[in-house]
């Protein structure tokens, strides 16, 4: 009879973990895949009318919206969610009793999930890409590298962003509406509505030493060949201290929320 | 007709009450509602960094249009999505046996019965930024304009909800339509900026097949004084068109309903 209903434990949670990521999911393919084709579509219309814009023509857009389209599918993350959840029910618990920070779990949960979606969208992109002679982007063989590089450390950042939100669950019920804030602020800033390029240079300058351009822009603004050599450095130099920063201020929450957690039922 | 009313205040008014109990939610919610209205707003606005108009739209005009877009995709998620996303889970549970036995039309309870209120601000944030557009404008449109106006926002709303319908109900068949309602959300994202500004197959497509064009430009163009009442009569034709041929598929379907027992 136990043996059964640990049996049970096990499946329903893999069950739930299923639903959100399902429901983060849906959430994911409309913002990632309608959204920014929609933004283009306005550009292309007002290059058609008024001539290219700070030297972005129409291939630039077409290239910029459809790669940033791909990077969010890596960069975005939404551990958030599931530590809301976890700590909220007392899922918690459970996973306290594995001899690992649950920040481990969720990370080797998320990347492979990336790299499902890499076997499965890559291919995609490099037909759409064949069809489309717009898409252009000119890499050199250490350009690529630091691309590459960037997409990973992004995905860090990320996650760590998302974890020290999930990690405020222990003193309130409103870290996804919280993440929901910061993801929108970041959004502007990350490049994702639009090209930083684009963007008063105020703004730019701003936008270049907060942790969102190096999320989603950083690595399109390398795979468009946009950026020279100190350009870059400085990004990835951004891109180290925001990781530091908030590792440090996840570790801190996560330890002094621990010492907050009454599980339910405990 | 009475007791259907009588019928949609005792569904909605549970609801409600529970909403409101919950004091802190309600008003994160609200907030909410409000940062993606000042977000959408400002997202333009970057467009507008080096243009004027675009197809002929000004900033304040544009603004319009995403009013619209907040108050459609508010109902959205206050009727048609709560509702009709329930239709897998009725299928596999059997509950829609129940339901074709109550002495109500089954159409009125799957479209009706449960309504969404956590994102109530959103429709009423969204008039107001159309308000506000129209103030910045200087403009103040005379009763014909706004009675046209409603006129092609209640056509809207009756042509999203078909649109649903018609989507939705093929699970009778395949129990589970996996997220048909993220595909209305898609489309329906598209109706944050004019017609005008797709251009080709896609205007026509965002026009008669998926007519968001109905949902969000329309009304503003009428808000605005840029059209005439043909246009009203084509919205509501095509409403009660789509409206008739939902209906019909719903009750078609239906005939292939064997139950969850049976």
């Amino acid at each position: 009879m136990r043996r059964l209903m640990r049996v049970y434990k096990a499946l329903l949670q893999t069950a739930w973990a299923t639903a959100v990521e399902y429901r983060a999911q849906a959430f994911l393919w409309i913002l990632s895949s309608i959204f920014p084709l929609v933004m283009m579509v306005v550009w292309l219309a007002i290059v058609d009318e008024a001539g290219p814009l700070a030297g972005w023509g129409r291939a630039d857009f077409i290239s910029y919206y459809v790669g940033a389209a791909v990077v969010y599918q890596f960069t975005f993350v939404w551990s958030t969610w599931q530590w809301d959840e976890d700590i909220r029910t007392g899922n918690l618990s459970v996973k306290l009793l594995k001899p690992l920070d649950p920040f481990h779990y969720l990370f080797s949960e998320q990347i492979g999930w990336k790299v499902f979606t890499l076997l499965f969208i890559v291919p995609v992109v490099m037909v759409i890409a064949w069809l489309s002679p717009a898409i252009q982007y000119p890499l050199s063989l250490g350009r690529a590298a630091a691309f590459a590089l960037s997409v990973i450390a992004a995905l860090v950042l990320a996650m760590l962003m998302s974890c020290t939100f999930g990690v405020l669950a222990f003193w309130s019920t409103q870290v996804s509406n919280l993440y929901q804030l910061w993801i929108g602020v970041g959004s502007f800033l990350s490049g994702w509505i639009a090209p930083l390029a684009l963007f008063p240079a105020s703004i730019r300058q701003v936008a270049y030493l907060l942790p969102f351009r190096s999320t989603l822009g950083l690595p399109m603004e390398i795979l468009m060949g946009r950026l020279a050599w100190p350009e870059i450095g400085f990004g990835f130099a951004v891109t180290c201290g925001w990781c530091v920063v908030f590792l440090v201020l996840y570790r801190i929450l996560w330890r002094a929320g621990l010492k907050r957690y009454e599980a339910v039922g405990a | 007709m009475r007791n259907y009313l009588r019928l949609l205040t005792i569904f909605y008014k549970n609801t409600l009450v529970g909403e409101l109990e919950y004091r802190l939610n309600f008003w994160a919610n609200l907030a909410l509602s409000l940062f993606w209205l000042t977000w959408a707003a400002l997202s333009v606005r970057v467009y507008f960094f080096h243009t004027d108009t675009i197809a002929g739209w000004s900033y304040p005009e544009m603004l319009i249009v995403m009013g619209l877009f907040f108050f459609m995709n508010g109902y959205r998620q206050m009727v048609p999505e709560p509702n009709l996303s329930r239709l897998s889970e009725y299928v596999r549970m059997g509950t829609l046996d129940y339901i074709l036995t109550k002495p109500v039309d089954s159409q009125f309870l799957i479209s009706l019965r449960h309504i969404g209120v956590y994102n109530w601000g959103d429709p009423i944030l969204g008039l107001g930024l159309a308000a506000y557009a129209l103030w910045r404008l200087g403009r103040v449109p005379g009763p014909d304009q706004i009675l046209l106006f409603v006129v092609l926002c209640v056509a809207g709303m009756v042509l999203l909800y078909s649109f649903s319908l018609i989507l939705q109900t093929p699970t009778i068949w395949l129990v589970n339509v996996e997220r048909v309602d993220a595909v209305v959300q898609g489309l329906l994202e598209t109706g944050r900026f004019p017609i005008q500004f797709f251009r080709g197959w896609i205007r026509g497509m965002l026009t008669l097949i998926f007519p968001i064009a109905f949902m969000t430009t329309f009304p503003a163009q009428a808000l605005l004084g840029q059209l005439n009442w043909g246009t009203a009569a084509a919205a509501i034709g095509l409403a009660t068109l789509l409206f008739t041929l939902s209906s019909i598929f719903w009750r078609f379907a239906l005939r292939y309903y064997t139950g969850a027992s049976s």
